[in-house]
């Protein structure tokens, strides 16, 4: 089993008290009626799917039931790091 | 079965003859008992000052941390248990949410000194470094649970009702295997 650690509770948590939220840092269009059928699809539909460092939200949702954001290897399953939901993406490691 | 030569065991238990008890269990140094607390509240505020300023006292601000009945599950929220009869003030008009759930939840105590193993069991939190006075929403198998270490050897689990049977039976089937 994995530990994840949580951001707001501030300790590393079994990988059963979370669920997974999808890809990271995809801001919702501030006005979709401008948007063509195309856009609109991309944003609902289409992600990046890397293989390696991946940005992607999870929630603590048997724990303190908060939203955050993680940075995971898809391949290796490790964690980066993890950091609150609104805090700037983390794009290198270690920055 | 004789043809195959493999028998089936008839299924041990079946869900309709579980049933939740009234009296207190002991096996294996533990005690299973209910929890005495009847009046539950769920707290919500993103500003816990405000919830103070309707309460009119301290709500515990680290996650985890409890505060005589009032336990911070998170953030923004926090569990009450207090004894019968209790009412708080529900803060109409200020950003907070304060509702009344004692009908949603039961709560399951554990003591003894083999209480620990048993919660173990099923709970894949590391329990042994939840210190005494803490609490915390966790899972028991795949049971939503808060636990809440009100001593050394004693151990509050507030689940909802509709699990509450079943949890009630796997603690006693941990506390015989534990044995």
């Amino acid at each position: 089993m994995l530990l994840i650690h949580c951001p707001y509770c501030e300790e590393a948590r079994p990988e059963v008290e979370f669920v997974y939220g999808g890809e990271a840092h995809i801001a919702r269009p501030l006005d979709p009626s401008t948007y063509s059928d195309e856009q609109w699809e991309e944003f609902l539909y289409i992600r990046s799917n890397p293989r390696g460092r991946h940005h992607e939200r999870w929630r603590h949702s048997h724990g303190c039931g908060r939203f955050f954001n993680a940075v995971r290897d898809t391949v290796t399953d490790v964690f980066e790091t993890t950091y609150k939901a609104g805090e700037a993406k983390v794009k290198e490691l270690g920055k | 079965m004789a043809e195959t030569g493999v028998e089936i065991a008839e299924i041990a238990v079946s869900a309709a003859e579980l049933k939740l008890g009234t009296e207190p269990v002991e096996c294996a140094g533990v005690r299973l008992s209910r929890a005495e607390g009847k009046v539950r509240y769920s707290l919500r505020a993103r500003d816990p000052a405000v919830l103070e300023g309707v309460l009119g006292r301290q709500v515990p601000k680290k996650i985890g941390d409890t505060d005589a009945g009032i336990a911070c599950l998170g953030p923004d929220e926090w569990y009450v248990v207090l004894p019968d009869n209790f009412d708080l003030p529900r803060g109409e008009g200020l950003p907070v949410s304060v509702v009344d759930v004692s009908s949603r939840a039961l709560g399951l105590v554990l003591e003894g000194p083999g209480a620990l193993t048993v919660l173990s069991s099923g709970c894949p939190l590391d329990l042994a470094k939840l210190g005494v006075g803490r609490a915390t929403r966790t899972v028991f198998e795949t049971v939503e649970v808060v636990i809440w270490r009100q001593a050394e050897d004693r151990w509050h689990v507030e689940v909802w009702r509709s699990f509450a049977t079943w949890l009630w039976n796997a603690f006693i089937a941990a506390m015989h295997a534990a044995k």
